[in-house]
């Protein structure tokens, strides 16, 4: 079976990294990487695990670059190319909906994998301090990275595909991943149990203390984002092939 | 004749108005043919419906043969479509977007060097490769809007006004390429401006507030919707005595300028009927021409007539 995949995957990784915005994108998100890993520096105080814990997991600051960069990195993707006409001209080619969809996610994983990787630089300069950070941790961490921006990449694609403005978009992305995030953490307040395990369960932050922050393979916690990540891909095609209806 | 595009019953609401309301018709295979319309009558709801951009509400259209609802992608693969306003990503460059759009058409590797340059040729695109498309005049972008649509040489072309928004000379252009696809391909294109029309297409379809009003070739429809039944006669500078005898025979008449008369032949009255007893009557005949109307005539005509309060509202829609 002939796919457009590859043509359509290229054309948004062109779109993402062609762009001045891509490295204005890239020079903030470095900036405040740098200022967290400085403050996790300080709080690990030569502990290079509890170092990484905080920076790659515990960190104010990480979880506002995690929460954030989803919803900069997809509001624009469907969104945009209603508004100028162009989605048209690529729904109109003899390509599926889900293909279309799937470049855009892979894309945006791309192009954000690309952001992370200079954080890569960090563990070598904690080695060059002469403390050696567990690889199995190091490990665990970016696949929790990867797993929490998988989620809320595909809940950003599927905010991009409802409207053709996309900073209704962001506002209802970010929305949905501060709820997300938030959520879960407050259900103690409420003081049902059933509730707070329930919340346990799907709480983005459980997951880091829990099994990515400790060098943990928790197959639950990865099928979850999984999981979700394919439910919110198939809802935006979905959402694509509503256009029908509007 | 095999059919390009078949069109049966279209309907397409957006939510209470009637953007297309019960359209039929169909396009043969390899003639050019025009869409016909004012501003907002339809056309491009109708082509968006081809297309598979938007399902229709009910009824159905099939693009040789392949439903365009049921058999999507099959139908999108034998189409060439230009959009109407050629919206192009603006960050890539001619070359760049005609190799990805032959991609995704699926234009097959060692085919798609030769394609492209054909279609740059084609569409006089030569010195433009390099260009950016955010950098490119309007007449340019629609070049490459036609190259898009013909790179993976589909046998049907659906141009949306593609002569919109360009300079007169432009306008010629792109209906002289268009003119010299004729035979090659089929074509589906649709116009506000009935000369354009008039000059390329072998047969039209007249749209207006999403309602069919004709179909056929420029003939049939002067044929259906012209003056029938009424001829141009001069019978030497002074037509008193053609008057007097039009009138003896009972036939309805007025002049219609110096030494012209206009007359209307009775139901079923054949014009050459009317000749040869005007000839055997002894007039001398030195000009008898059955009267047609221009398209243009018919197209405006057409277009003027009162419609439904409940049309009217779904002519303002985004059709």
């Amino acid at each position: 079976m002939r796919t457009a995949l590859p043509p359509l995957l290229w054309r948004e990784l062109e779109s993402l990294f062609f762009s001045p915005l891509a490295y204005i994108v890239l020079t903030i998100f470095l900036l405040l990487n740098g200022v967290s890993f400085g403050v996790a520096l300080q709080v690990g105080n030569g502990a290079v695990t509890d170092t990484l814990a905080y920076f790659l997991g515990s960190g104010h600051l990480f979880w506002v670059v995690l929460l954030i960069w989803p919803t900069l990195v997809t509001m624009r993707l469907v969104a945009e190319e209603r508004r100028s006409g162009t989605l048209e001209m690529v729904l109109t080619a003899p390509v599926r909906d889900g293909e279309v969809v799937l470049a855009k996610y892979l894309g945006a994983m791309v192009f954000q994998a690309f952001l992370w990787a200079p954080t890569l630089t960090y563990i070598v300069i904690i080695r060059r301090y002469g403390a050696l950070p567990d690889p199995g941790q190091l490990f665990t961490a970016y696949l929790g990275i990867a797993s929490v921006t998988s989620l809320l990449t595909a809940a950003g694609l599927l905010f991009s595909t409802l409207t053709d403005n996309q900073i209704v978009a962001a506002v209802l992305s970010l929305v949905f991943n501060v709820l997300a995030f938030a959520l879960p953490a407050s259900a103690p307040l409420l003081g049902l149990p059933w509730l707070e395990q329930v919340a346990a369960a799907i709480s983005m932050q459980e997951h880091f203390v829990g099994s990515f922050s400790r060098g943990i393979l928790d197959t639950g916690v990865l099928t979850f984002y999984a999981a979700g990540t394919a439910v919110l891909l198939i809802v935006s095609t979905r959402s694509l092939e509503a256009r029908r209806w509007r | 004749m095999s059919e390009a595009i078949r069109i049966e019953h279209l309907v397409r609401r957006f939510h209470d108005l009637v953007a297309v309301d019960d359209v039929s018709f169909d396009v043969h295979a390899g003639e050019v043919f025009g869409f016909l319309g004012p501003n907002g009558a339809g056309k491009s709801t109708t082509i968006r419906i081809l297309t598979g951009f938007l399902p229709a509400t009910s009824g159905r259209a099939e693009i040789f043969g392949h439903d365009v609802a049921r058999d999507s992608l099959a139908a999108r693969r034998l189409i060439g479509y230009l959009p109407e306003n050629v919206p192009l990503p603006l960050d890539a460059r001619v070359d760049e977007y005609l190799e990805f759009r032959a991609r995704l058409k699926g234009v097959a590797t060692r085919e798609r060097g030769g394609r492209r340059d054909k279609v740059v040729a084609q569409c006089g695109l030569e010195t433009m490769r390099r260009r950016i498309l955010g950098q490119l005049s309007r007449g340019y972008r629609q070049r490459v809007g036609l190259a898009d649509a013909l790179i993976a040489d589909p046998p049907l072309l659906v141009l949306d006004e593609p002569t919109g928004g360009l300079d007169p000379g432009q306008r010629q252009e792109v209906l002289d390429l268009v003119g010299r696809l004729k035979g090659e391909r089929t074509v589906l294109f649709s116009s506000h401006v009935l000369a354009e029309v008039e000059q390329i297409s072998s047969r039209v379809a007249i749209i207006q507030h999403g309602r069919l009003l004709a179909v056929g070739s420029k003939q049939e429809l002067e044929e259906a919707e012209g003056r029938q039944g009424q001829v141009a006669v001069s019978a030497g500078p002074d037509s008193s005595a053609l008057l007097a005898w039009l009138d003896g025979h009972g036939h309805l008449a007025e002049i219609a300028g110096e030494g012209v008369v206009h007359v209307r032949l009775p139901a079923e009255g054949r014009p050459a009927g009317l000749l040869a007893e005007l000839v055997a009557a002894g007039l001398p005949v030195d000009r008898f021409e059955p009267l047609t109307r221009s398209l243009h005539e018919i197209f405006l005509e057409l277009t003027r007539t009162p419609v439904p309060a409940s049309a009217v509202a779904a002519n303002g829609s985004s059709a």
